[in-house]
């Protein structure tokens, strides 16, 4: 009689393939072993090509389902589940894509569904009180290159080489799927979560390093350095931060130290 | 909007029906507001921090008795318990402060990779002291009793040395859980694995059984014969009805809940089921005046 540990060797053994593994532990019943152990391993594999489906539904409707699931089953092979919560199944998903599709034509697939990740790990992220520009008011004007500003937690930044956000938007329920022109080159989105739920935007290169800057808490000064913001499109980027509810903190310049 | 932190308390889930809400019913809930004696989700799905989940189920508790379901756990996984994943459940628990908390009786793991099925396990000593004392560190962690209901099941192991019943009865002796009672499961069981449903339910220890499971099955086939698949997407069959009537019939009312998680329907479907149960609960109820 196996042991508690063996006979979970076995079965894992058996789910991942090896449907005689299993077979001098079962009571058959009339059904053989290996029969009544598939259903195991389908259903196990749906489990994962399921969380993977609901993670990635745009780039599963590009591709069309046979390719998606011979997708699914090579990462799965290459990723399998290390946790219970199916919800990080698809965490690697965008790196598998990119080794899988370079050289074929089909890189912008890896984009895709790097937004896509975004997306889902904004759904589910932190949303804490916004705070309005008025909170910049009272701040002298010789402080303001000092000082940052803390962004919603859900807050995503990705620059693609192709029209993925395009690609997105048409492939969304309700929307016709038409084909995007890949030439029409690279985007710039910003992803978060708010109330109302998942908000994608555009924006300019400039502007989306600017937001990242802040996100890795430079000042406003060193942001607008760093990213070569036009100074004439800074009150908008500022003004686009603030009326989305995406700055939840002002943080003061720190003060001087001396020695 | 931020969470508004941890509930008061939790309200405790009476002998009525509920139903299981999934993240498609959310908004339909929140909307109609509609008489329904308590709701259950799936641990798993509120782990996060924020999002439009989250918020919601912080809305519907505010409404409806609470019952917290897992499905990761993997209790009986000969792998070390996962911690991180207890650490959530336990976040969780504090977060929404449900009434029940429960887990299955089964094993999802081996050397780290997780087969995000609910796999079942050989009934022996050996497996009743394993369970148990993972079982009593879930306890400890949460600092609460747990529920663990019976699993379906498509095989039975020839080491199994212990019925089903008499498994689940050391297992409450020996940890000190309760018991959720899943009568589809008993069902499909019985027709999987030869399980007599009635001598399981008559053997179950009575005071231990704190939550009733009630679903639709598939069939499907496998050579010239039949399994049944507990796939929770359609309608109970009217087998798994009267199986029910004779559980309360014999435990006397308890908290039924409506489990409904592919194919799902609108939620006036699950909600109609519901309403059936409740109507054997009245019943019982009435018996037991």
């Amino acid at each position: 009689m196996a042991s508690l540990p063996e006979l979970q060797a076995r079965f894992s053994a058996a789910v991942r393939g090896d449907p005689d593994a299993l077979a001098c532990e079962v009571s058959s019943g009339g059904i053989d072993a290996a029969g009544r152990v598939s259903i195991y391993r389908s259903n196990s594999l749906a489990m994962f090509e399921g969380a993977l489906e609901r993670t990635y539904p745009v780039l599963r409707r590009r591709v069309g389902d046979d390719y998606f699931h011979q997708l699914a089953r090579g990462y799965r092979a290459r990723h399998p589940s290390r946790s219970g919560d199916l919800h990080w199944i698809g965490e690697h998903f965008p790196g598998y894509v990119a080794n899988t599709e370079t050289g074929t034509g089909y890189e912008w697939l890896a984009e895709l569904a790097a937004l896509e990740w975004a997306c889902e790990t904004a759904l589910v992220a932190r949303q804490e009180p916004a705070v309005g520009p008025d909170s910049l008011a009272g701040l002298p004007p010789d402080q303001l290159g000092a000082t940052g500003l803390r962004l919603q937690p859900s807050l995503r930044c990705i620059a693609t080489s192709f029209p993925v956000l395009d690609v997105w938007r048409a492939n969304q329920p309700g929307a016709d799927g038409a084909p995007i022109d890949l030439a029409r080159g690279a985007q710039c989105v910003a992803v978060s979560c708010s109330e109302a739920g998942l908000e994608l935007r555009e924006l300019s290169p400039a502007v989306l390093e600017f937001i990242r800057l802040l996100q890795d808490e430079a000042t406003l000064g060193e942001a607008v350095d760093r990213s070569r913001i036009p100074i004439e499109t800074l009150p908008d980027a500022l003004g686009l931060l603030f009326e989305a509810g995406l700055v939840t903190a002002v943080r003061p310049a720190e003060s001087e130290t001396h020695q | 909007m931020v969470s508004s932190g941890k509930p008061k308390s939790s309200s405790p889930i009476l002998a009525d029906a509920g139903i299981g809400l999934r993240s498609a019913h959310h908004q339909a809930l929140l909307r109609e507001q509609p008489r329904v004696g308590w709701i259950e989700v799936h641990t798993e799905n509120y782990f996060h921090d924020g999002g439009p989940h989250v918020r919601a189920l912080e809305r519907a508790r505010e409404t409806y008795p609470l019952s917290l379901h897992g499905v990761g756990l993997g209790l009986g996984s000969n792998d070390a318990l996962d911690r991180t994943h207890l650490e959530r459940v336990r976040r969780a628990v504090d977060r929404f402060a449900p009434a029940l908390v429960s887990e299955h009786a089964c094993w999802g793991s081996f050397e780290g990779e997780h087969f995000n099925d609910l796999l079942p396990l050989p009934y022996t000593d050996e497996t009743v002291e394993h369970l148990s004392r993972r079982i009593a560190q879930v306890q400890d962690a949460l600092g609460r009793q747990i529920l663990v209901e019976n699993l379906s099941c498509y095989l039975a192991f020839s080491s199994s040395r212990l019925t089903e019943w008499e498994f689940l009865a050391a297992v409450v002796e020996r940890a000190g859980c309760g018991l959720l009672l899943d009568v589809n499961n008993a069902y499909v069981n019985a027709c999987n694995v030869g399980l007599d449903p009635v001598a399981f339910i008559n053997g179950l220890p009575r005071d231990a059984v704190q939550e009733i499971h009630l679903a639709g099955h598939t069939q499907r086939a496998i050579g010239e014969h039949v399994v049944l698949i507990d796939d929770h997407g359609s309608r109970v069959p009217e087998a798994v009805w009267n199986l029910y009537e004779l559980a309360i019939g014999h435990f006397g009312p308890v908290p039924t809940l409506i489990e409904w998680d592919t194919n799902l329907p609108d939620l006036s479907v699950l909600l109609g089921e519901a309403t059936r149960a409740q109507a054997c609960l009245d019943v019982a109820h009435g018996l037991a005046a």
